[in-house]
């Protein structure tokens, strides 16, 4: 009777940690599908309006928590974007081209807290590192490749196959280590804006560019030419959250080398071969964020020294056939001394639900060298209406300097007016327009041809 | 004599009882109300914000929270999927985090937001705030019902975006019932209706309907398994955890 007794407490016993076990799992193990769909459809306003940008974007996020100490996340991107580029009739078989689509995988990691000790976390697979404490534009966000697809859209990076360490001291002071093992460059812009950061080359007198193509340097797949990694130190101190930090790697966009001019007419028009590489820099940074009298505050730097003095070589030779020796040129594409980007900013919530943000930046994305940084002024005045429904920012985009001694000749504004609706809870419907206008060598007064009207429509699920 | 002695015993107690009763100054019994509504060492709980328009049409918002004293809470959403993983973190002297999922890290939270609604509902960063009322407001009682005192509260804080609060709180059991909100030019501009009921030792608000008169709009929050004194750790609430 006594070892009948035993048995059904064991056997309760049994059930009740089962289930408790088999519920623990149906709650915390679910693996969560989310997502969004995204259309995104721009045209040009001048006429004869031409499309400039067609993206459909369906966006699927994976999140489990595979025990209480560790989580797997993904998010890929599946899209059909750009127009059919159709020239030839053999093109008409291919799908791909006619229909133009990828598949991103975005980022794919396993996150394990307490790794090790209960202090520490760790991050395996492609994920994004975001650092920096500005709005979008930051100086020291430099682990994940830039993603300039689109240009509009202002410091989107891909994910980085890394791993991530997070050690944190308490709850105020952690430090991050980061290693990515092989260097990942930066994607260019796409469609009317491909040549958006390609620097403009000062060509001898009397010489016409005609056709220009190059060669890129993918530095050595090796632990030693190719990794990336970074260092940072986060805290919090009288009301302040900063960091500082250190980043060992190579600038993700390519800077021309070597540059081989062919003549192509004998009207001086040539044709150049440029050699492209990626160069090795330390970057030193520093942000901090905080609030002062109710006005968010928030300041970021980031100090670039490159490894080396970048020489660019101009081989003349073709257009010299005479000449018993090459005729080269040589120019500092960039010296071998720090040049430093930052960015300060404030933003203020009113009372009517209106929202200001504003920022100062010194020195852009492609910018390189002390003497190439210019002044960005960035501002956005957004406010909600109808139980924050409907949201309008009639003021929104930037002002551009790049050269204070001849202001007059040398700025551009960027205006992007913005009212957005939320039909329903997951449906987000944006209407926009990009306005550009301005005067001398800026990236962004060559976009005035480029004004455009912008759709988007993202649904959540 | 011995039945009178214990009459008279009686009375007394009663009668000063009564006495001490309605001698209640206004602090102490907001200091009740505080010890009502914020004695729970920590929280945790799921809540179910309703949004009603004026048309009477309504929208869902689902959230779970995790709370220790009156300063420190995390804030999920879980539904609508456009705002879902969105988190806020609150910690002492001002000091809020978002975490947004789409950006992968958190941001700073100007305190100016404190001026705002909160997440489109009624409620507006500083009405969500669990900071005590007697750190609060000044009170005043200026009226006792047969179930309820009505106390005025006056901001402490010129930076408040209400002039003062009129506040109806249960005589027995030192909770709010009910509270009307007056702008800064004394105008009602918000009412809120409390349904208290009590899990374990404490009272636990399982119900606000809060009604922006201006707009006609309401908010109402249910909370549902809610939990107290669970031990909670502060290493719940920091940014390592708003992200995770």
């Amino acid at each position: 009777m006594k070892q009948i007794g035993l048995t059904v407490i064991i056997i309760v016993i049994v059930l009740s940690v089962n289930s408790n076990i088999a519920k623990a799992q149906d709650d915390g193990n679910k693996m969560k599908l989310s997502g969004e769909l995204l259309t995104d459809q721009r045209f040009l306003l001048e006429d004869p309006n031409d499309w400039a940008w067609n993206e459909n974007r369906l966006t699927l996020k994976l999140n489990r928590k595979i025990t209480g100490n560790s989580r797997f996340y993904s998010e890929v991107w599946l899209r059909n974007i750009g127009l059919p580029d159709i020239i030839f009739p053999e093109v008409l078989y291919n799908k791909g081209i006619v229909d133009p689509y990828n598949l991103e995988v975005r980022e794919a990691y396993v996150q394990l807290f307490g790794f090790l000790t209960k202090n520490l976390d760790v991050k395996i697979g492609r994920q994004r590192i975001a650092w920096g404490t500005a709005d979008k534009l930051n100086p020291t966000d430099n682990l994940n490749p830039y993603d300039l697809e689109d240009v509009i859209d202002f410091g989107r990076h891909r994910g980085a196959d890394a791993i991530s360490l997070d050690y944190y001291f308490n709850s105020e002071f952690s430090l991050q280590g980061v290693f990515i093992p092989f260097f990942q460059p930066a994607n260019m812009p796409v469609g009317i804006f491909a040549n958006a950061l390609t620097s403009s080359m000062e060509l001898p007198g009397g010489m016409t560019l005609m056709e220009s193509s190059g060669r890129v340097h993918m530095p050595r797949y090796n632990l030693s030419e190719s990794s990336t990694a970074g260092l940072k130190f986060k805290g919090f101190a009288a009301g302040f959250d900063f960091s500082l930090s250190y980043v060992w790697g190579r600038d993700g966009i390519p800077i021309s080398t070597y540059n081989t001019f062919t003549p192509v007419d004998a009207m001086g028009g040539i044709r150049i071969f440029s050699q492209l590489s990626y160069y090795r820099t330390h970057i030193f940074g520093a942000d901090l964020a905080g609030s002062i009298g109710g006005v968010g505050v928030w300041a970021e730097a980031a100090a670039f020294l490159p490894k080396n003095e970048v020489i660019m070589t101009n081989n003349l030779s073709a257009l010299y056939p005479m000449s018993p020796v090459p005729v080269t040129q040589d120019t500092t594409a960039l010296e071998k001394k720090i040049y430093t980007k930052f960015i300060l900013g404030a933003d203020y919530n009113f009372a009517n639900g209106a929202y200001l943000n504003f920022q100062y930046m010194h020195g852009f994305i492609n910018e390189r060298g002390k003497d190439a940084l210019n002044d960005y002024f960035f501002v956005r005045l957004e406010k909600k209406f109808f139980e924050d429904k409907l949201k309008i920012a009639p003021v929104g985009g930037g002002f551009i300097v790049s050269d204070w001694s001849d202001f007059g000749n040398n700025y551009a504004i960027i205006y992007i007016p913005e009212i957005s609706y939320m039909a329903t809870d997951n449906a987000e419907i944006t209407l926009s327009a990009a306005l550009f206008n301005g005067k001398g060598d800026n990236m962004f007064v060559n976009f005035k041809d480029y004004n455009m009207m912008m759709f988007k429509l993202k649904y959540s699920f | 004599m011995r039945n009178l002695k214990s009459t008279i015993v009686s009375l007394f107690l009663l009668t000063g009882g009564m006495l001490s009763a309605s001698a209640q100054d206004a602090n102490t019994i907001l200091k009740k109300i505080d010890d009502v509504m914020y004695s729970p060492k920590d929280m945790t709980g799921e809540t179910k914000i309703i949004l009603i328009d004026k048309a009477g049409k309504q929208k869902t918002r689902e959230a779970n929270f995790i709370q220790k004293g009156n300063d420190k809470r995390i804030f999920r959403f879980t539904t609508p999927a456009s705002q879902a993983g969105i988190a806020v973190l609150s910690l002492p002297n001002d000091v809020m985090y978002l975490y947004l999922p789409a950006f992968g890290k958190e941001r700073r939270i100007s305190s100016s937001v404190k001026n705002q609604n909160f997440a489109g509902t009624d409620f507006s960063y500083d009405d969500m705030e669990s900071k005590p009322y007697s750190e609060k407001y000044t009170p005043k009682l200026i009226n006792t019902e047969e179930d309820i005192y009505i106390l005025e509260l006056t901001p402490k804080s010129p930076k408040s975006a209400y002039s003062r609060l009129i506040v109806k709180v249960h005589k027995t059991n030192y909770y709010p019932t009910y509270m009307e909100y007056y702008d800064r030019g004394n105008k009602k501009t918000k009412v809120a209706v409390y349904q208290f009921e009590k899990i374990g030792k404490y009272w636990n608000a399982k119900e606000i309907e809060m009604t922006d008169l201006q707009k006609n709009h309401k908010t109402k929050m249910l909370m549902s398994d809610v939990k107290y004194d669970t031990g909670l750790t502060d290493d719940e609430f920091t940014v390592r955890k708003l992200k995770q």
